[in-house]
């Protein structure tokens, strides 16, 4: 990968983070106006978590290029930790 | 004669073509920064993802004062918070691809202007603490608030010594003490930095949103 390609989806992954953060944010506003339930809310807002911890794995820590176990002890991490979070405020 | 000699000089020509495809991979393969570092960002990670189910466990169990609690926050500082992480973070990004393209001064420039940005940081979390301290609420208010004050001053913790960490990788960058073939120091105080503003990525929803 070039040098010019690596800055271009570092940009672009800053701009999906900062989406992905005002997504989050605000999307309690829009479910509640369309009388959705608590669990589809959390369950949004913790898969964000995920999507944004993949970017920072890969793209800012250069994981992606890095030996598999490393990504994946890191992956696994905004995987299953969400997922522990939801469990306990969903179950 | 002939023909023997042909294919073992193929034979030779394969096994280089093997071996650099297996350089390749290994470089391509390489883990940015020192190993000790690596293990350190996984021992953090461990003893913030014990806060942040502590903190889901307790809201379990005292729904109505962490609704409560919750609603006294300035979401909005919480937003300013993560934007300003997120894109410090991008900017040392940006720094290290300047570093691996040999351009110091440059990549020492982003790095302060990634510091300059964490410091917006540290500005709007000590004016939350004080707007909550004016409200009357401290640490001992209740358990949400001493979970609040706990994890997020922890994480404070860590940005000021993500910030040392940044100034100290910019010094060495601006007096040309990295090259390109010698840019592990460099490399482990990004991926520290990285994994600061990753556990604020989970910390925000927690206490802020959900």
């Amino acid at each position: 990968m070039n040098i010019t390609d690596t800055n271009k989806k570092n940009t672009l992954s800053w701009l999906w983070l900062l989406a992905l953060t005002v997504i989050s944010t605000y999307v309690n506003l829009f479910l509640s106006f369309f009388n959705m339930q608590k669990s589809l809310f959390i369950s949004i807002v913790l898969f964000i978590v995920f999507l944004k911890g993949q970017q920072i794995i890969d793209v800012f820590m250069e994981l992606k290029q890095a030996p598999k176990l490393w990504r994946r002890l890191l992956m696994a991490y905004v995987i299953l930790l969400p997922i522990i979070i939801g469990l306990i405020y969903l179950v | 004669m002939n023909s023997a000699v042909n294919v073992a000089t193929e034979n030779i020509v394969v096994e280089r073509d093997l071996t650099k495809t297996k350089d390749t991979a290994m470089e391509t393969k390489r883990l940015p920064g020192d190993l000790a570092m690596w293990f350190f960002i996984l021992a953090e990670l461990t003893v913030f993802a014990i806060f942040f189910i502590g903190f889901a466990v307790a809201e379990q169990l005292n729904t109505e004062m962490f609704t409560q609690g919750k609603a006294k926050l300035h979401q909005i500082s919480g937003l300013i918070n993560t934007l300003t992480l997120i894109t410090s973070s991008y900017f040392v990004a940006l720094a290290l691809h300047k570093m691996h393209q040999g351009f110091g001064n440059q990549s020492a420039r982003l790095l302060l202007v990634a510091k300059l940005i964490a410091c917006v940081y540290i500005g709007v979390k000590i004016w939350e603490y004080l707007s909550l301290f004016e409200q009357g609420i401290d640490i001992e208010t209740n358990t949400f608030f001493t979970l609040y004050f706990m994890i997020t001053f922890f994480h404070l913790m860590h940005v000021l010594l993500g910030m040392v960490i940044l100034a100290f990788i910019a010094l060495k960058t601006a007096k040309n003490e990295y090259s390109v073939s010698n840019i592990s120091g460099f490399e482990s105080g990004a991926s520290y930095w990285h994994m600061v503003d990753m556990l604020w990525i989970i910390l925000f929803p927690l206490i802020y949103i959900i």
